[in-house]
């Protein structure tokens, strides 16, 4: 009976270790996404702070 | 769906209950007499199918509200829906395979539930595959959702094909949760317990990767706008 | 639509191509099963389906190919067609190729693997068009997807064969048993789930193919 609590044992920690890489993961592309986010708003800031010589921006569809 | 205060709520619960099942499975419930201690991976193998599979009929019903209302939301809560299932529908695999080795003394087997999950996890392979190797425009966001409705229409005919399929080859195995059935009531409230533990891990995954996923098409679309704006600021007039 | 029926058949040269190809699969087949396993009859059909199955995915692969080599995409887009309809004519063009395919196919399986010309044939006639129906509706849906992204030929199959297969294990199934001489009744399960898989497939891909063909 207890010889098989290998088995149990890597099936429970291969499910832990793959929430945990998920998670990671999320967490990583996060830090992607507010770093994209910043370089955003520093760049609306650039054009907020000097007038727009041409068309507004067009709505995109 | 931002709301970072039901995101940590659910994350918290999550936590607990993902917890408590690991403390009933492993010191509250009794393993099967006959298949012995590998049997309780079947607590968490049962809710992990449960999971894969609504992630699946997600994905679908995703994919007709966005071919119906053209709303980027269903897009990105069907990418999130694929990308979680995926998760869940690999993780279900292993641990089948796990707890087919000690149990049936092989790590795979053409019975009809593993059968019908490999083809689950080729499917969920696919529409990743299709929407990694291609941009994220809404042609491709279409393209997707198509994939995600065929797709799980074809599921029920899968079922009924595979299961008829096996029934004519000599039946080698007893099905995955054996002939008989929870006696113990203990039994049932373990997976009870994990079956809400790992509904709330995927609502939980689910959130995360959606919200991750829309903050994103929101800012591509930003990102449009600025660039926009920079041109027509830049071009001396 | 008939006119979309000539473009779509124009890419004639491709029919040779599928022959041959459901040729050599059998082939390889023959040597890769070896001599002892070819006397069943289960070695043949499924012999036969994985030459069909190569055959027509090759076939829309190819047909989405020639497409987009003429710009005949474009073309089609441009003219005030309706999607369904449009889908109804590749349909009809895939079936066509399918059915070359399969009659070449049939007729090197009996060669190779030591059956008769006799009754069954007629037999895995029927199964073999509600094959020929079912793959050509989810191929004609699923190239227009694979042949707009990149690495598109090769996500066919990926895409494909998941979703194809209920309807491959009913047809090698029924298929089987009509070689071995079993009435219709016998297999009326199997046969029933080929029914349910065309059905469900033409629908969605008339209904679906205006998602998929819409502008960019």
């Amino acid at each position: 009976m207890g010889a098989h609590f290998g088995y149990l044992f890597a099936a429970y920690s291969i499910i832990f270790v793959a929430i945990f890489l998920y998670v990671m993961f999320i967490w990583r592309r996060q830090a992607a996404l507010d770093a994209e986010l910043r370089t955003l708003e520093a760049r609306m800031a650039a054009l907020t702070e000097r007038p727009a010589a041409g068309a507004p921006p067009r709505p995109d569809a | 769906m931002n709301n970072p205060t039901i995101r940590n709520w659910l994350g918290f619960s999550t936590l607990a209950l993902m917890l408590a099942s690991l403390f009933m499975v492993f010191d509250y419930v009794p393993p099967d007499a006959e298949m012995g201690i590998a049997q309780l991976i079947f607590y968490y193998h049962v809710p992990l199918a449960w999971v894969a599979f609504a992630s699946f009929g997600l994905v679908a019903i995703a994919g007709i509200f966005y071919l119906w209302l053209g709303d980027q939301l269903w897009d990105d809560l069907g990418y999130a829906a694929a990308e979680t299932g995926m998760v869940f529908c690999t993780l279900m695999i292993i641990a089948g395979s796990i707890w087919a080795k000690p149990i049936w003394g092989t790590w795979w087997t053409w019975d009809s539930r593993l059968t019908m999950t490999f083809i689950l996890w080729l499917m969920y392979g696919g529409y990743l595959m299709l929407r990694a190797s291609a941009d994220d425009t809404p042609q491709v966001a279409r393209f997707g959702a198509v994939i995600g409705i065929v797709a799980a229409m074809d599921v029920p005919i899968v079922i009924v094909s595979v299961r008829l399929w096996r029934t004519i080859h000599p039946a080698v195995l007893v099905t995955k949760q054996g002939t008989h059935g929870l006696e113990d009531p203990r039994m049932v409230w373990t997976l009870l317990v994990s079956l809400t533990a790992f509904t709330l891990l995927w609502a939980w995954f689910l959130m995360l990767r959606f919200t991750q996923l829309r903050t994103r098409s929101r800012m591509s679309k930003l990102a449009g706008r600025i660039a926009l704006a920079t041109v027509a600021a830049s071009d001396p007039k | 639509m008939r006119k979309d029926l000539r473009l779509e058949l124009r890419s004639g040269e491709s029919t040779l191509a599928l022959l041959a190809l459901s040729m050599l699969v059998l082939v390889v087949l023959v040597f890769a099963l070896g001599a002892a396993r070819m006397r069943s009859v289960d070695a043949a059909a499924g012999a036969l389906w994985v030459a069909m199955v190569f055959a027509g995915m090759l076939g829309a692969n190819r047909a989405l190919l020639a497409e987009r080599d003429n710009g005949a995409i474009r073309g089609l887009l441009l003219s005030p067609l309706d999607p369904s309809t449009l889908y109804a004519a590749k349909l009809c063009a895939a079936l066509i190729f399918m059915a070359v395919a399969e009659v070449g196919a049939v007729i090197l399986m009996v060669l190779f693997f030591n059956l008769d010309f006799d009754a069954s044939m007629a037999r895995l006639a029927p199964i073999l068009v509600l094959g020929a129906i079912g793959f050509s509706a989810l191929a004609t849906l699923l190239s227009a997807i694979t042949g707009r992204t990149r690495g598109g030929d090769m996500l066919l199959p990926i895409l494909a064969v998941p979703i194809f297969v209920p309807a491959l294990i009913a047809g090698v199934k029924a298929s089987a048993a009509a070689l071995a001489g079993a009435p219709f009744e016998s297999m009326g399960d199997w046969l029933k789930i080929m029914i349910a898989f065309d059905v469900l497939f033409v629908t969605a891909g008339y209904l679906l193919f205006e998602h998929v063909v819409g502008g960019e």
